[in-house]
């Protein structure tokens, strides 16, 4: 045994191993071309994101184009950074409807969690898979709520249907269903 | 009109030597990405032209228009000069190789050596001595730059270099005492007449069918070459450089034009080494078979044509352990040293020496 170990280090061959292990996928690369390089060309190829993906979070409309959001704040006790502020108001003449008359999120203290997106009685938020939202203005990524309307409507084409029975002026609490649209690819 | 001739035509043989030089660093450059990532399952350049070929010349043209910084604490003048010392002993090794055969052409009267700069009796000491200058600029340029960082470099490739350049030195004494010459002409020349006569194998000294085995400079090579990999502080010796530990170690404070000289300088450095291992061990401008295959001048270009890829043999080799080796400790790179390829070195001089004293 000793006399392999001394054969061994003499011959250099663990070294030697480890350089076989390069130059075949240096072959296997460039003459048999039988093996693909893993990473991606990222500007101009993107890699598929799992639906799962947590990305920017987005504020959904009804097929009808009435937003979802009902104003309930539920979303802003959620939240456990703090990104998100609902000034809540009644619709004008409808005493019993309420709708969020601001809402913002300042993304630069979200972490992403879905916790809001779990909160939402109404699903009217969602994480889409969008990511590369670098500025160069730290500002720029409080978004009010036309921003996360128009994020919303990027990502979700296909709009979820307001249900026949439910009341005008009665928010429907689908707690427990969680029918969000699926995300776009 | 004889000495015009005679510079007229070095002039001609330096310049082909230096732009030959320049555009391999160029190439190197990208080279050495490539076959880097190709091993490491990446892509490497991809953007500049088809598959990044231009990157050297982006590269380049960056690198030139680069703001040039000297740090407020720094020492201007060595700090200015250091990456000038680097280069130029860097390009000067070059002076000595031979390319190709030795062959004379009279030229208006003057006989010239077309494929050889110069012929200088001492040429493989005029290389080591170049060289070690050559690492003065490591080391000035890390202490003037005024940075812990930069000094810890200096001081790593000063204590690296002194113990690698003699193995360096050791090592090619077995080709000297075999060749019974210090000129590379010479010491490339008796190893005329196919693989088996090259210095690695050492058939080619007239010792006999079986006596060659102990002038076999198998052990010198590979001394020489682990060696010479340490010299031009190439992975897994980059401790002067060493990214992890000491951000760029002796180039870290060092921009713009600067710093392409001592890259420059590393590169050919590279190339110095690797024409001087296909000279010393593989025979340099020989075929691995006797004589040539092409007849007349087709033949000189055919041995140029094989140090070539002897060269380029080597510089992949650098890339390929430089893919696969990770860095050594200093520790360990000492004792490497000093207690393993010292020892080598010298047993390998003691043997041959032995060798060719009683057997020749």
């Amino acid at each position: 045994m000793a006399v392999a170990d001394l054969v061994k280090t003499f011959t250099f061959y663990e070294i030697l191993v480890g350089m076989k292990a390069t130059i075949t996928v240096f072959i296997q690369r460039i003459i048999l071309r039988n093996r693909k390089a893993i990473t991606l060309q990222y500007p101009h190829e993107k890699r598929d994101l799992p639906g799962t993906y947590r990305g920017m979070i987005a504020l959904l409309k009804y097929d009808d184009g009435t937003e979802k959001c009902v104003g309930c704040d539920l979303c802003e006790a959620a939240c456990p950074s703090r990104v998100i502020t609902v000034i809540s108001a009644e619709v004008e003449g409808e005493p019993m409807k309420r709708y969020a008359r601001e809402y913002s999120m300042d993304m630069t203290r979200c972490l992403f969690c879905g916790l809001c997106v779990d909160a939402c009685p109404v699903d009217a938020l969602a994480m889409t898979k969008e990511f590369a939202w670098a500025r160069y203005n730290k500002r720029d990524l409080r978004l009010d709520k036309p921003q996360l309307l128009a994020l919303g409507d990027r990502n979700f084409p296909e709009r979820e249907k307001k249900l026949e029975f439910q009341h005008p002026n009665v928010a429907y609490f689908n707690i427990g269903h969680k029918n969000l649209p699926s995300k776009a690819s | 009109m004889d000495m015009l001739v005679f510079a007229g035509a070095s002039v001609v043989k330096i310049a082909v030597v230096m732009v030959t030089v320049l555009l391999t660093v160029a190439v190197l450059t990208l080279a050495e990405r490539k076959v880097l990532s190709w091993m490491q399952d990446r892509m490497g350049p991809m953007e500049v032209g088809p598959y990044g070929i231009l990157q050297p010349i982006a590269d380049g043209i960056k690198l030139f228009f680069k703001e040039d910084i000297i740090p407020s604490g720094a020492n201007w003048l060595l700090f200015s000069l250091a990456p000038i010392i680097s280069l130029i002993p860097a390009f000067i090794g070059f002076a000595v190789v031979p390319y190709g055969p030795n062959v004379e052409v009279e030229l208006y009267g003057v006989t010239i050596k077309p494929f050889i700069i110069t012929d200088i009796n001492i040429g493989i000491l005029y290389v080591l001595a170049f060289t070690s200058i050559g690492a003065y600029g490591v080391i000035l340029g890390g202490w003037a730059s005024n940075n812990k960082y930069s000094l810890l470099g200096g001081l790593r490739a000063a204590a690296q270099v002194i113990s690698y350049e003699l193995n360096v030195g050791l090592a090619i004494i077995g080709v000297i005492i075999l060749s019974g010459s210090l000129s590379m002409v010479t010491i490339a020349e008796k190893q005329a007449g196919g693989i088996l006569n090259w210095n690695i194998i050492g058939m080619g000294h007239g010792l006999g069918i079986w006596w060659w085995i102990p002038v076999t400079q198998v052990i010198g090579f590979v001394v020489y070459f682990i060696a010479s990999v340490a010299e031009t502080n190439r992975l897994p010796f980059d401790l002067p450089e060493a990214d992890s530990e000491l951000v760029a170690g002796w180039m870290t404070e060092y921009s713009g034009m600067r710093f392409a000289f001592f890259f420059m300088a590393e590169y050919a450095n590279m190339i110095l080494v690797s024409c001087i291992a296909s000279v010393l061990f593989l025979g340099g401008y020989h075929a691995p078979y006797p004589g040539t295959l092409l007849p007349g001048i087709l033949g000189y270009f055919e041995g140029i044509a094989w140090f070539t890829v002897k060269v380029y043999g080597f510089l992949f080799l650098f890339f390929w352990i430089r893919a696969t080796l990770p860095r050594l400790r200093y520790d360990q790179l000492m004792r490497f040293g000093w207690k393993v390829l010292l020892p080598l070195a010298l047993a390998n001089i003691v043997i041959t020496s032995i060798a060719v004293y009683f057997l020749r």
